[in-house]
C-alpha cells in the first residue's frame, strides 16, 4: 500500500518531520515501510525556462541555437527539438543535471559542451529524457516537452511546477494484515500522531442532504455475510475527469484515475480504508438492490472485462434480475459508471471477511477492495465513507443532487467495547515501568478512551479497531509498548529452578545413529519430502491404497504421504549414480501408517532408512549388514539377523532379512529385486534397510559389565569344513557354542565357493577359542572337544571336514 | 510410399515373430531386423518418406511414428518378460547367507546441514534447562490451529496454505511447530521450558526461495512471573549461546495469533558482527525470529490459568538459518538428495 505524506498532512501536522524519520518510526512500531519514494527525485537541476530566440545552427541542418530565460539568467542552448519555437515554455536541464540521452542508456551528467563549434550551457529536454515519458507521451521522435500550458514562472524547479512535492511511503501489506484500520491514510495518520505526539485533526463529514424523487430499496438475504449495507442515489451528475489534485493523489498511491465518480470512491477508500462502489442507476429498473448468494451457473462480466462463472457460495449484489457486482470484490461492467451516466447509486457496505477471501480465491480475482474487506472492517466506517463520498461528489459536480433517502440496513448493533485492567499490569507484563501519563497519552492518541480509578483502568476501544485486534489487556499493553518503543525494554533473566530437563531418549538415539552412520560407516544423510509420487510407488509395486493421500496437493507430482522412507531414497540413488560410483545414503523421518491409529492420529513413528549401491558391487547387502553390525556394537545392543523367505515381489527373494533385538523385530533389510531396480533406472544392485527407532527405544541402555581377566591362557584351534550353502552362519555358531563351556569364542575367518568345491556348497573356516577360568587347558582336553565339534558338524549339517 | 496395407503387414509379421521369441538372444536379433539404423524394416519404411510432398510426409510420418512407438513398446514388454523369466530363479542362484558377519571398512560420510543446526540449537536449549520434544507432523486441526488461537475463519486455514489429508477433514500436515504449544502444556503443565524443532509444511509452489517442506525451531517458557524483558533476556542468551558470541536483538511489532504482544525479531548479523555485509544487505541486522508473550487463549487451552501463569514463545526458521549460515541460494537443495550438495557438509 502506498501512503502519501501530503495526504497524511491533512490529518496530522508532520510537515517538518523528515520522511525517513517517519518511515523508521512506523517500521519499528506499526507497519513495515519498505521504501520511501520522493516524487520528482532526479529533477533537482531541471527548471522551467522560456525560449527567447531560435536561430539555425550554422554548421548543422537539424540543430537550432536558442536563448532560454530561466529567471536569474539567460542560457545559450543547442537544441535538436523539432517543435522548439520562441515563447515556448520548456524543461531546461542545467549543467550538473542528470539526463538520459534520447530516453535511452544510463543517466549522464550534463557538462558545458561545444556542439559543432557552438557552446551549449544545458539541454532542452524531451519528456523521456527526464523520466516523464509515461506522463507526457511524445507524438514524434524529436519532440521536446512543451510546458507552455502550465502557470509556473520561469526558473521554477520542474518538480514543483508539476506538483511533484509529495513523498510516498511504500508499506508491506503483509505487515498490516491484522489491522484493517490501517488500510487508509486516516489510520496511518493516527499512528503517526501517536508516534510523534501530535494532535490528529478530527475527521469531520457533513451529514447527507435529504433527497427526493427516487425510491431506493435494499434487501439483504445473507445477513451473516453482510453486516451493513448503505446506499444512496445521486442524480444530475456530470461524469468528467476529476480535478488535478485528486488525480495526483490517486496516482501517488498507485491508483489510475478513471472519472470523477469512480475516482471519488477510490479516494475515499484510500483515505478511510472503506471500499465503495458506484453503479449507474439507469441500469436498475426498479431501484431495488438485493444482497444474495449467486446461483450456480450465473455469470458476470466484471469491470476488468473478464467473465466470471459464479457459484452458490459467492455473495453478489443483484438487481431484481441478475448479479451486477461480486460483493466487495469487483463491480460488473454493464452497470459501471461511464460518460453517459447522469444518475448513480453509491454503495458503502460491510461484507464478511472470510466470505470475500474465499470468493476472491475461488475466482482468482483480487482488488484493492477485496484486500481491505478480507481484513475485516467495522460497520461504523461504512457510514463515514458514504458521507465523505457524497460531500466530495457535491463539491466536484456542483449540479448534482441527492435523489433518494439514504438506505441503511444494519444487522449488528455494536456495543461500546472496553478492556478492564489494572494499571500496574503494564509493568508486570513488560518488566518495564512506564509512567501512567505516557501510557494514557499513547492510548488517547490512538483513539482509545482511558478512565482510571485507583489501580483500576478502563480502556474504551475505538470503533475502528476490530474485536480480533483488541479485546484483552495484553492487546492494550502491546499498543503502549510498541508506540513507547520495544527498544526501551532491558533484557532480564527469569528465576528458574535448577533442574535438569526431562530426557528425550528418542532424539538422543536418532542423533547417535546419525553420527555413527555418517562418521563411522561412511553414509551420507539425505532429506526427502514426506510426499511421494504414485508413479514411483507403482514402479516399485507398492499399493497406493495403503497410503494416505493429500486432499489438496499443490505439488501435483507427489500427492501421497510416505509410508516408507525407501521409495524416495531410491530416487536419490538413481539420480546420484549418474555422477558417483558408489551411493551410501541414510535418512531418518516420520512415516505414516494407514489403519494404525494411536489416539486421534495415525501412527507416525520415527524410522531410519539406508540405501546402498555401488557400480562394481554385486552383493550390496553386506555393506548394509556391516554398517548395522557396527552401529549396534557401538550401541551395545545385540542384533540378530533372520533370513526372510516369503518376501514382497519388489525384494530380492534370496537376499532378504529382518532383524531382532531380543524378541522384537525392529526392522528389515534386503536388496531390491534387480528387476524393480531396472524399472527405476538403476543398473546396479541396491540394498535397502528400514528400522523403526521408536520400536528400538525400549531395548536401549545395555550396560557394559566388567569381567575379571582370566589368569589362564586361551588356546585357539582352526577348523574348516564344507557344507551346503543353505546352512546359515548363525546356525553353525549356535551349535558350536553349545558343545562345551570351554569354548569362549567362535569366529568366522573364511568363506569360499567355487573351484574344487561342489556346486551348492561352500567351504567355511572358523577360529575356535578355548579357555578355562580355573586352570590351564591341556592339549588332550582341547583335542577331545575338537572331536565333539567334528561329530556335531557332521551329524547336524552333513559337513565334510577339511583336513 | 508405404500403403496402409504394407504397414499392417509389417506390424503383423513383427507381432508373430515376437510371439515366437523364446529368449533374449532371439529378441536382440528381432530388434535388429526391424529397428536397425541401417537396414531395419521399419527404418527403411521411414526413409521412404523423403520422396513425398511435405503434406504427405506429415500424414505418413505421424502414422509411422505411432507404429514405431507401438512396436517398440511391445518389444520392451517382451524383454521385461523374458528377463523376468531368467531372474525367476535368483532366489536360489543368488541366495546369500544373511547372518554371516562382514568385514566392513570404516568410512566417512556427511550429516545434513539442517541436522547439525538443529542439534546445536537443541544443545544450547538443553544447557539452559529446556526439555526437547518432537511431535506429530500429521496433526489434528485442533492442535495446529484452534488450540493456538487460530479459529476456523482465520485465513491461515485456507487450503491454499495448508495441506489437508484426503478423507480426513480434521487432519493437516502441520503448518508450524506451534502445534506443540498446547500439547506440551497439557503433558507437562507449568512451570515449563521446552524446545521443539521440527519439520513443517505449507501448501505452496516451490522455487529457489519457497519450499513446501521446511524446518522450524521454537521454544516456550511458562512460569509464574515471566515478563517481556525476561523474554528479551532469554532470547539473547539462547542466540548468544548458539553463535558463541554476544548478539544484540531488536524487535518490531508483528502479529501472530498465539502471542500478544507479538514481535518480529532481528539479531546482529552473525556473519559480519553487525558491520554490514551482503547477507544482511548492509544493515548489520538479520530478521530471523518471531516471539511474543503466550496468548491467554493458549494458556487456557493448555489447562493453565492466565491469571496465575505467564510465558513467552520464541521461534525461528531453521531452514533459513542454515541457508544464511552457508550462503545456500536455493532452498530446494535441502531436500534434493543430491550428493554434490550433501557431501559439502
Amino acid at each position: 500500500m502506498y501512503i502519501s505524506k501530503q495526504w497524511l498532512q491533512e490529518f496530522v501536522d508532520i510537515k517538518n518531520i523528515p520522511p525517513q524519520e517517519i518511515a523508521k518510526r512506523l517500521t519499528l512500531s506499526t507497519v513495515e515501510v519498505e521504501n520511501v519514494r520522493v516524487m520528482g527525485q532526479g529533477l533537482e537541476q531541471v527548471v522551467v525556462g522560456i525560449v527567447k530566440s531560435v536561430e539555425k545552427h550554422s554548421n548543422a541542418d537539424k540543430l537550432s541555437v536558442c536563448r532560454v530565460d530561466i529567471g536569474k539568467k539567460e542560457l545559450q542552448i543547442v537544441c535538436g527539438g523539432s517543435n522548439v519555437h520562441v515563447g515556448m515554455k520548456v524543461a531546461l536541464a542545467q549543467i550538473g543535471a542528470k539526463v538520459r540521452w534520447h530516453g535511452q542508456g544510463d543517466l549522464v551528467e550534463l557538462k558545458p559542451v561545444e556542439i559543432r563549434g557552438v557552446a551549449s550551457e544545458g539541454m532542452i529536454c524531451a519528456s523521456d529524457e527526464i523520466g516523464l515519458g509515461e506522463m507526457y507521451r511524445k507524438t514524434e521522435e524529436k519532440e521536446i516537452l512543451d510546458l507552455s500550458g502550465i502557470k509556473a514562472k520561469v526558473g521554477t524547479p520542474l518538480a514543483k511546477a508539476l506538483g511533484f512535492v509529495d513523498v510516498v511511503f511504500e508499506i508491506d501489506n503483509k505487515s498490516l494484515s491484522h489491522r484493517s484500520d490501517l488500510w487508509g491514510h486516516v489510520g496511518i495518520a493516527r499512528e503517526v500522531s501517536a508516534l510523534f505526539n501530535k494532535t490528529v485533526r478530527p475527521y469531520k463529514t457533513p451529514s447527507i442532504p435529504k433527497g427526493k424523487g427516487v425510491k431506493l430499496s435494499v434487501e439483504i438475504e445473507e445477513k451473516k455475510l453482510c453486516a451493513r449495507y448503505m446506499a444512496v442515489c445521486v442524480h444530475e451528475v456530470v461524469v468528467a475527469p476529476s480535478p488535478a489534485w485528486m488525480q495526483s493523489r490517486l496516482q501517488a498511491c498507485g491508483v489510475r484515475p478513471i472519472n470523477n465518480i469512480v475516482d471519488i470512491t477510490n479516494y475515499v477508500m484510500l483515505e478511510l480504508g472503506q471500499p465503495m462502489h458506484a453503479f449507474d442507476a439507469s441500469h436498475f429498473k426498479t431501484k431495488r438492490i438485493v444482497v444474495r448468494k449467486a446461483k450456480n451457473g450465473e455469470v458476470l462480466k466484471a469491470l476488468d472485462g473478464k467473465e466470471f462463472a459464479l457459484t452458490k457460495e459467492m455473495l453478489v449484489i443483484a438487481d431484481t434480475a441478475a448479479p451486477i457486482a461480486i460483493a466487495g470484490i469487483m463491480g460488473g461492467e454493464e452497470s459501471s459508471v461511464n460518460e453517459e451516466t447522469t444518475m448513480v447509486i453509491l454503495e458503502s457496505a460491510t461484507f464478511d471477511a472470510s466470505s470475500i477471501r474465499r470468493t476472491s480465491n475461488a475466482l482468482g480475482l483480487r482488488s484493492e477492495s477485496s484486500a481491505r474487506f478480507e481484513k475485516g472492517l467495522t460497520v461504523e466506517r461504512a457510514e463515514l465513507a458514504l458521507r465523505r463520498a457524497i460531500a466530495l461528489m457535491l463539491e466536484l459536480c456542483p449540479n448534482a443532487k441527492v435523489a433518494s433517502a439514504v438506505v441503511d440496513k444494519k444487522q449488528v448493533k455494536t456495543p461500546k467495547r472496553f478492556v478492564d485492567m489494572s494499571s500496574e499490569s503494564v509493568e508486570r507484563v513488560l518488566g518495564l515501568s512506564i509512567p501512567f501519563a505516557i501510557t494514557k497519552q499513547i492510548l488517547i492518541r490512538l483513539g482509545f478512551g482511558v478512565v482510571r480509578r485507583g489501580q483500576a483502568l478502563r480502556v474504551v476501544i475505538p470503533n475502528w479497531r476490530s474485536e480480533k485486534d483488541i479485546s484483552i489487556p495484553a492487546d492494550i499493553i502491546e499498543e503502549v509498548i510498541r508506540i513507547h518503543g520495544f527498544s526501551r525494554i532491558r533484557p532480564s533473566l527469569p528465576l528458574f529452578s535448577i533442574v535438569p530437563p526431562v530426557d528425550n531418549p528418542l532424539r538422543t538415539l536418532e542423533y547417535k545413529m546419525k553420527q555413527l552412520l555418517a562418521h563411522e560407516c561412511g553414509f551420507t544423510e539425505t532429506y526427502n519430502y514426506s510426499f511421494v509420487s504414485p508413479e514411483l510407488l507403482e514402479k516399485i509395486g507398492l499399493n497406493l491404497e495403503d497410503h494416505f493421500e493429500l486432499g489438496n496437493p499443490i505439488a501435483k507430482d507427489r500427492p501421497y504421504i510416505r509410508r516408507n522412507l525407501f521409495p524416495n531414497m531410491l530416487e536419490n540413488v538413481e539420480a546420484n549414480l549418474h555422477r558417483f560410483d558408489a551411493v551410501r545414503l541414510f535418512e531418518t523421518g516420520h512415516v505414516y501408517v494407514k489403519d494404525d491409529m494411536t489416539g486421534d492420529l495415525p501412527a507416525q513413528d520415527l524410522f531410519l532408512g539406508l540405501a546402498y549401491a555401488a557400480k562394481e558391487t554385486d552383493i550390496p547387502f553386506y555393506a548394509i549388514a556391516g554398517a548395522m553390525q557396527r552401529v549396534f556394537t557401538r550401541l551395545n545392543i545385540s542384533l540378530v539377523f533372520r533370513k526372510d523367505i516369503d518376501v514382497p515381489p519388489w525384494q530380492h527373494p534370496g537376499r532378504a532379512a529382518h532383524f531382532l533385538v531380543g524378541e522384537a523385530a525392529i526392522g528389515w533389510m534386503g536388496e531390491l529385486h534387480p528387476f524393480v531396480a531396472k524399472k527405476l533406472g538403476i543398473e546396479s544392485r541396491v540394498a535397502i534397510l528400514e528400522m523403526n527407532l521408536n520400536a528400538l527405544l525400549p531395548h536401549l541402555g545395555g550396560e557394559k559389565f566388567y569381567r575379571p581377566i582370566p589368569p589362564y591362557p586361551r588356546v585357539t584351534r582352526d577348523i574348516a569344513f564344507v557344507v551346503s550353502k543353505e546352512i546359515a552362519h548363525i546356525m553353525v555358531v549356535e551349535a558350536l557354542q553349545k558343545i562345551s563351556p570351554l569354548i569362549v569364542g567362535v569366529e568366522l575367518f573364511d568363506v569360499y565357493e567355487g573351484k574344487n568345491i561342489p556346486a551348492g556348497k561352500k567351504s567355511i573356516a572358523f577360529h575356535i577359542v578355548y579357555q578355562s577360568s580355573d586352570r590351564t587347558l591341556e592339549a588332550g582336553e582341547v583335542d577331545k572337544i575338537v572331536v565333539d565339534i567334528e561329530k556335531a558338524l557332521v551329524s547336524n549339517f552333513f559337513a565334510e571336514i577339511r583336513r | 510410399m508405404a500403403s496402409q496395407i504394407e504397414v499392417e503387414a509389417l506390424k503383423q509379421s513383427f507381432q508373430e515373430a515376437l510371439e515366437s521369441t523364446r529368449d533374449i538372444a532371439a529378441l536382440d536379433v528381432l530388434e535388429q531386423e526391424y529397428f536397425s539404423r541401417a537396414s531395419g524394416k521399419l527404418t527403411l519404411l521411414m526413409k521412404g518418406l523423403g520422396a513425398l510432398t511435405p503434406d504427405e510426409r506429415k500424414v505418413h510420418g505421424q502414422m509411422l511414428n505411432a507404429l514405431k512407438n507401438e512396436l517398440f513398446e511391445e518389444l520392451g514388454n517382451k524383454r521385461v518378460m523374458l528377463e523376468g523369466k531368467t531372474m525367476s530363479d535368483i532366489a536360489i542362484a543368488e541366495a546369500i547367507d544373511v547372518t554371516q558377519p562382514v568385514e566392513f571398512p570404516p568410512g566417512f560420510g556427511h550429516m545434513h546441514p539442517v541436522t547439525r543446526a538443529r542439534w546445536d540449537m537443541e544443545e544450547v536449549a538443553r544447557s539452559m534447562g529446556f526439555l526437547v520434544e518432537d511431535g506429530p507432523e500429521l496433526e489434528t486441526d485442533y492442535y495446529n490451529f484452534t488450540a493456538v488461537n487460530i479459529p476456523p475463519t482465520h485465513p491461515a486455514r485456507d487450503s491454499m496454505d495448508t495441506f489437508y489429508v484426503k478423507d480426513h477433514p480434521h487432519w493437516v500436515m502441520r503448518t508450524h511447530v506451534s502445534n506443540m504449544q498446547v500439547r506440551l502444556l497439557k503433558k507437562y503443565g507449568a512451570p515449563i521450558r521446552a524446545a521443539y524443532p521440527g519439520r513443517c509444511f505449507r501448501n505452496e509452489a516451490t522455487d529457489a526461495r519457497h519450499e513446501h517442506t521446511f524446518y522450524q525451531f521454537e521454544t516456550i517458557v511458562v512460569d509464574r512471573q515471566i515478563t517481556f524483558s525476561d523474554m528479551v533476556g532469554v532470547i539473547k542468551a539462547l542466540l548468544s549461546g548458539l553463535f558463541k558470541k554476544d548478539v544484540k536483538v531488536r524487535f518490531r511489532p508483528k502479529f501472530y495469533p498465539f502471542v500478544e504482544p507479538g514481535v518480529n525479531g532481528e539479531m546482529t548479523c552473525m556473519l559480519c558482527d553487525g558491520r554490514g555485509c551482503k547477507v544482511c544487505k548492509g544493515t548489520g541486522w538479520l530478521e530471523i525470529f518471531g516471539a511474543g508473550l503466550v496468548h491467554p487463549h493458549v494458556l487456557r487451552e493448555g489447562g493453565l490459568n492466565p491469571r496465575e501463569w505467564t510465558g513467552f514463545a520464541f521461534g525461528m526458521g531453521l531452514s533459513r538459518l542454515v541457508m544464511l549460515k552457508y550462503g545456500i541460494e536455493d532452498t530446494r537443495l535441502l531436500q534434493s538428495g543430491d550428493m554434490r550438495f550433501l557431501e559439502q557438509f
